[in-house]
């Protein structure tokens, strides 16, 4: 493991329940995002592409292999620590009932951010204006959100808890290519800072990857660096 | 006509109110109804259990012993168990000792608060007073249980993007289930609220209704009913809160995942 490594993983294991028995899913991965990385992640439909990202945030049972975070083993961390280092944004975008603002804060909310501070409501403005949703009210009663919004502000919402790695499940699928491109200038400046970005890719590419993997039969393989 | 001025209902009496069911039944085959069969079945049911329950509880009175009526409160709590599981087919295996265990906590500590505090029976295994008093907190509040179970249940499944989205942010498993145990809870209480609120207005609630009959006071009857009514919504609170907060974690990892219907792999304990 190398010492700028943030996330490693080796030898990856995971099984799902096929007709003829147990499938693997993941079959031995082995895995490294280092800070600053943007690494693309393809793969057929059901090669096990977001599973892999629910075994990364350990949020996937029966999962086996060894997982460090900064060079501390998994086991030394609890989970919900871990989730708040290691941060997954699903596929769908899920909010809350409530407006805009109780999503936003919804993380400072939780028992393993109690010691922490909320942002405020300039951050939180300056958040949503940084995405293309400056005209969306801290107000506005979340069910009202179109879905590019809502998975926007999921976006925004994991990125205001300052993780160390982001794990995005195809983040852009239900956006336009203006909001494409801003959803990839944020993922971007977050690796700048020192962080690392593993996003599953279906119907863009990512310009700023440096690495591109392949998911096929429970293995990665490099596409290009 | 009884003692105490009720009219008793004699064996020819009993055997007319069968006529009911037959017009029932003519009913179902006249409209094709296919229920005459069920219909049937029921009506012997009701007749068989409900005098085998007649000849026991004469029995139990007769011969009381603070065993035999716990005994027959343990047979009570482990059906309604059963029932309660039976009617929450989202509820992971294995669920029955939780079940029994909230269905006891109610039955014994409302049962026995009402027979020594309000009532203030004589003996504390009073059989008179006891059985029927824990028939009615085990059975009304086995309806309640039995709703917030299935619904905590079946409202996690729905909500199970909601839940993965924030477990992922760091949710334990208590603050990603909380708005389903709420829900499940709501649901539970609420036939209960809404049968407090309609007594009187309504209806005649069952037990005042047979008091009556039997020839008691009204007045008397009514201060009886209220005590049941309050003694169910307690029983209710109790068992339902119990049940689900020893039951909803049973869907969760040791990790706090939740697992979905993809996620329950059959014959595989979850790590």
């Amino acid at each position: 493991m190398s010492e700028a490594a943030l996330l490693s993983a080796r030898d990856l294991r995971a099984e799902r329940p096929g007709d003829d028995g147990p499938v693997a899913v993941l079959a031995g991965i082995d895995l490294t995002l280092n800070a600053g990385d943007v690494v693309e992640l393809a793969g057929p439909s059901g090669a096990g592409k977001t599973t892999l990202l629910l075994a990364l945030a350990r949020l996937l049972p029966g999962v086996t292999g060894d997982l460090h975070l900064a060079g501390v083993a998994a086991r030394d961390i609890p989970a919900a620590r871990w989730r708040t280092r290691v941060a997954l944004l699903p596929q769908r975008a899920t909010l809350v009932p409530g407006t805009v603002a109780t999503n936003l804060r919804l993380p400072w909310e939780l028992q393993v951010r109690s010691q922490d501070e909320a942002p405020g409501d300039g951050a939180l403005r300056d958040a949503l204006t940084d995405v293309g949703l400056g005209g969306v009210s801290l107000d506005r009663d979340a069910s009202r959100l179109s879905v590019g919004q809502a998975s926007r502000i999921a976006l925004l919402r994991v990125l205001l808890t300052q993780p160390s790695v982001l794990l995005l499940d195809e983040p852009d699928a239900s956006l336009d290519d203006a909001s494409a491109a801003q959803v990839a200038r944020k993922t971007a400046a977050f690796a700048a800072a020192g962080g690392a970005v593993l996003r599953i890719s279906h119907v863009r590419a990512d310009a700023a990857a440096c690495v591109r993997y392949r998911l096929e039969h429970g293995l990665l393989t490099q596409v290009s660096a | 006509m009884s003692a105490d001025g009720a009219i008793v209902i004699g064996w020819w009496e009993l055997t007319l109110a069968m006529l009911f069911v037959l017009v029932t039944g003519g009913l179902s085959i006249a409209m094709s109804l296919k229920l005459e069969k069920d219909l049937a079945i029921a009506t012997v049911r009701t007749y068989l259990q409900l005098m085998a329950l007649g000849f026991v509880l004469r029995w139990v009175f007769a011969n009381q012993t603070w065993y035999i009526v716990i005994a027959l409160m343990l047979v009570m709590i482990t059906a309604a168990a059963r029932v309660v599981l039976k009617r929450a087919p989202d509820a992971p295996p294995g669920l029955f000792g939780n079940a029994a265990l909230s269905m006891a906590l109610t039955g014994f500590t409302v049962t026995f608060a009402v027979t020594a505090l309000v009532v203030r029976v004589p003996t504390w295994y009073e059989a008179r007073y006891v059985l029927p008093i824990a028939g009615m907190v085990v059975g009304n509040s086995m309806t309640g249980i039995a709703l917030a179970v299935e619904r905590v249940f079946s409202d996690m499944e729905s909500r199970r993007d909601e839940m993965l989205a924030m477990t992922a942010l760091g949710a334990t498993a208590w603050e990603a289930a909380r708005p389903s145990v709420r829900t499940a809870l709501t649901a539970g209480m609420m036939p209960t609220i809404n049968s407090m609120a309609a007594a009187g207005v309504v209806f005649i609630p069952g037990m005042m209704t047979g008091q009556i009959l039997a020839g008691a006071d009204p007045l008397e009857a009514t201060k009886y009913q209220i005590v049941v009514m309050l003694m169910i919504s307690a029983a209710t609170a109790i068992g339902a809160i119990s049940a689900v907060m020893l039951m909803y974690r049973k869907r969760f990892t040791d990790e706090g995942v939740y697992l979905e219907k993809g996620l329950r792999i059959q014959g595989r304990k979850p790590k």
